[in-house]
């Protein structure tokens, strides 16, 4: 067993996701403690630069999750994730971030079993790639 | 003028084209009105000058260090210059941000150390090793001012040398580039005083506030690159499928680029209220984007190239912060 515990940002909608985590933690389903949860009011507020600043702090993974397209309590907010979503991931790929440590996600209010298992599984994923090393060249 | 009191003057380039010295050459063959104020002791480029000619007891009140530091010459040369130099300004976007030569901290290959074995040594100049990395000026010895700009426009960069060596005679007190400049560093000149330390000389805003295009919804389909053909409607160039950083961009330009057609590259680095100007970007361009369906916006995104390239042409090394790395000093 390694030492390393990867730390996990997660960006979680008020209306879905977070509700979504709140109950995965009520009904008791067995989550990984390697995230750190940040509430937002709409996944359509994760600006690219928040997401950028998580791996720059030392975060190992980003998770933004978001309501079912159609489902936003703004009704667009999670268009607008999904917009951003794909270029942003490009952006952190030619950066050296591997793709598996950004992750958008649906996560519906009720659906509190699949918060579990995307935690689970993002957790999995990131020991398995080891610590985010940027690749700043040594000065 | 009592020739004591003039004010010693040097430039020095380190990697880089020489586009800025050529700059300051060409301010309306301006350089030689300066004389009553400064002697230029040391300019390579200019006047061969060597490192000889700099003894102990020369002095250096202004310095303008331009071009990317790279090799051990020159951040050697860089710590020289700021112990000898009163101000030390980073002038052009190589010194200020790291500019188109930092671009190299893309690649992972190390560059080796080029040995050569001179017979004489002192005959033979040898080649200075490579760094493994580009830097800024600002990320080897602190700076007083910046100069940005690939290559400063020569308003701004005539604003700054009036401002730093004729001080209180400057004329361009009332010059129309300085009340463009913000109003804490405008003040300052205009009362013949030095602008506050640190100080940026371009604007506070991004380009979209001095570009003269019109801005309306923006809506992307599909990527241009600025040699293929779009048409010239005066629109915001966002709008039209051309990746300009802009909206990214510290304005003082004026914005000329864009209004010829060219999309903004970005070479006066970010202003101050963007973290990162790629986030910046992505968060921009992705705001266009029309479509509902993850695919067709998977599919748009494939047609952007070398993303990091692009919204980091003139700052990755210092910037990007993914890429950048503190300050040593």
């Amino acid at each position: 067993m390694s030492a390393f515990e990867p730390k996990i940002i997660t960006f979680l909608c008020n209306w879905c996701s977070y509700v979504a985590a709140d109950a995965a933690g009520v009904s008791r389903f067995m989550q990984q403690t390697n995230v750190r949860v940040i509430r937002v009011f709409c996944s359509g507020m994760v600006d690219p630069s928040y997401v950028i600043k998580a791996f720059d702090g030392g975060a190992d993974g980003v998770l933004v999750g978001g309501c079912f397209p159609g489902d936003c309590h703004y009704i667009s907010g999670n268009i607008k994730a999904m917009r951003r979503a794909p270029l942003l991931a490009k952006l952190l790929n030619e950066l050296g971030v591997e793709k598996e440590r950004f992750r958008l996600e649906w996560i519906a209010a009720s659906d509190s079993a699949l918060y579990a298992r995307v935690v689970n599984e993002m957790c999995d994923t990131i020991r398995r790639l080891g610590p985010f090393t940027m690749r700043r060249k040594a000065g | 003028m009592n020739r004591k009191s003039k004010k010693k003057f040097a430039v020095f380039a380190g990697t880089g084209c020489r586009a800025c010295e050529k700059a300051i050459l060409d301010i309306h063959y301006q350089v030689h009105s300066l004389s009553p104020w400064t002697d230029i002791v040391f300019w390579p480029y200019v006047l061969g000058s060597r490192w000889e000619d700099l003894d102990d007891d020369v002095g250096i009140d202004v310095c303008f260090f331009i071009g990317a530091i790279r090799t051990s010459e020159e951040r050697k040369a860089a710590r020289r210059l700021r112990e000898k130099a009163g101000i030390l300004v980073a002038c052009g976007a190589c010194a200020a941000y790291g500019g188109l030569p930092g671009l190299d901290n893309l690649s992972y290959a190390e560059c080796g150390r080029v040995e050569s074995e001179p017979e004489d040594s002192d005959l033979i100049p040898s080649v200075p090793s490579i760094e493994s990395r580009v830097s800024s000026l600002s990320q080897i010895v602190a700076v007083d001012f910046v100069i940005p700009g690939c290559p400063p426009t020569q308003n701004l960069l005539w604003a700054a040398m009036q401002a730093l060596i004729c001080g209180p005679e400057s004329l361009t007190k009332l010059s129309y580039t300085v009340a463009r400049l913000p109003e804490n560093i405008s003040r300052a000149i205009t009362a013949g005083i030095l602008p506050p330390n640190g100080s940026v000389f371009a604007g506070e805003k991004a380009v979209c506030a001095s570009c003269s295009r019109l801005k309306e919804e923006k809506k992307f389909k599909t990527v241009i690159r600025p040699y293929q053909k779009y048409e010239e409607s005066g629109r915001c160039l966002l709008e039209q499928g051309l990746v300009c950083l802009g909206i990214s961009t510290r304005e003082g330009c004026g914005g000329i680029c864009t209004a010829v057609g060219q999309p903004c590259r970005g070479c006066f680095g970010k202003p101050e209220g963007v973290y990162d100007p790629g986030a910046k970007m992505v968060s921009a361009i992705s705001s266009t984007f029309e479509s509902e369906s993850a695919q067709e916006i998977e599919t748009m995104v494939d047609a952007f190239e070398d993303l990091t390239g692009t919204f980091y042409r003139y700052t990755l090394p210092s910037q990007c912060s993914l890429m950048s790395k503190p300050q040593e000093e």
